[in-house]
């Protein structure tokens, strides 16, 4: 047993923002004693450290999983209607998926800080929330080119923008989505703070 | 009709009764991982925890931490009849499927 060693302090707040309030103690414990009494005594440090960034990286996925599969979707959506529904007119799709895209992040920071009492949860439940749909997008476009790159696709996506932006744009959403989780972290733990009637 | 139960579900309510009075987060854990002999990520057991518990199926209490765990509160588990009666059930259940058929199966491919 090594009762002295901890696991890294960012690892370990990421995982308090992420738990709902009942759960902190109680979860963040169990893996506490995990590591010191199994995973570290039969691995070392440096292997104890990794199994316990894993473990936190699985809470965090599974606490937003929704929310950034919600927004990879809308996004993916978006860019399957510029390619095979074209248009000339995009301000109106522009409007709607934007607005979708913001309403998903503030929701994700807003749950999240309001079912942990953290806004500092909120900021991480918006950044993983956009990093995860910019995967799950920039996966989808990449699949969605590989089946079909007929001539007529490829001039509908030179016009909504071109690849580069489709590869592009899903990444450039991180910061918005750290700053409108921020947002919805802060109203979430405002909300949490209302008494209940 | 009782809860139709997943297969993990059933692991993690048969470590609770494996355990007694000993059923907190990471002994379950422990027990599952022994019982299926291979890793499973705490977050697997601990999702599972709160949505057996949602449903109705375990109840939980808090218990004092241990010096290892920073003094930090387990929380224990017990089983309601509920969950006894869904396990019952999904026994039942596996056990109609495999009538007829000797165990391990041989020749039937």
């Amino acid at each position: 047993m090594s009762i002295n060693a901890a696991p890294p302090a960012w690892a370990e707040a990421i995982l308090r923002a992420v738990l709902t309030r009942a759960n902190v103690e109680t979860v963040s414990g169990d893996l506490l004693e995990e590591y010191r009494e199994a995973v570290y005594p039969s691995r070392g440090p440096a292997a104890a450290d990794r199994w316990y960034v894993m473990q936190v990286a699985g809470f965090a996925i599974r606490s937003v999983g929704v929310w950034g599969a919600l927004f990879g979707l809308s996004f993916l959506s978006r860019t399957a209607l510029d390619w095979f529904v074209p248009t000339s007119d995009f301000a109106n799709r522009s409007v709607f998926s934007s607005t979708v895209g913001i309403a998903l992040l503030l929701l994700a920071g807003f749950w999240s800080a309001w079912r942990s009492g953290s806004v500092a949860a909120g900021t991480l439940a918006g950044t993983l929330a956009a990093t995860l749909g910019a995967a799950i997008s920039l996966t989808g476009a990449a699949s969605m080119l590989v089946l079909v790159h007929d001539p007529q696709t490829m001039r509908a996506i030179d016009a909504s923008g071109g690849l580069p932006e489709v590869f592009t744009l899903p990444l450039m959403l991180v910061l918005p989505g750290l700053v409108l989780g921020t947002v919805g972290g802060v109203l979430g733990a405002m909300a949490r703070r209302i008494p209940a009637h | 009709m009782a809860e139709i139960l997943g297969g993990f579900e059933q692991a993690v309510l048969l470590a609770i009764l494996r355990l007694g009075d000993g059923a907190y987060g990471r002994a379950v854990l422990s027990e599952v991982q022994s019982r299926l002999g291979r890793t499973v990520a705490v977050g697997a057991v601990q999702a599972t925890l709160d949505r057996l518990e949602r449903k109705g199926l375990v109840a939980s209490r808090l218990g004092t931490g241990t010096p290892v765990r920073a003094g930090r509160a387990r929380r224990f588990y017990r089983l309601k009849p509920e969950a006894v009666r869904a396990l019952n059930q999904a026994r039942a259940t596996v056990d109609a499927l495999w009538q007829g058929f000797q165990f391990p199966l041989k020749g039937h491919l």
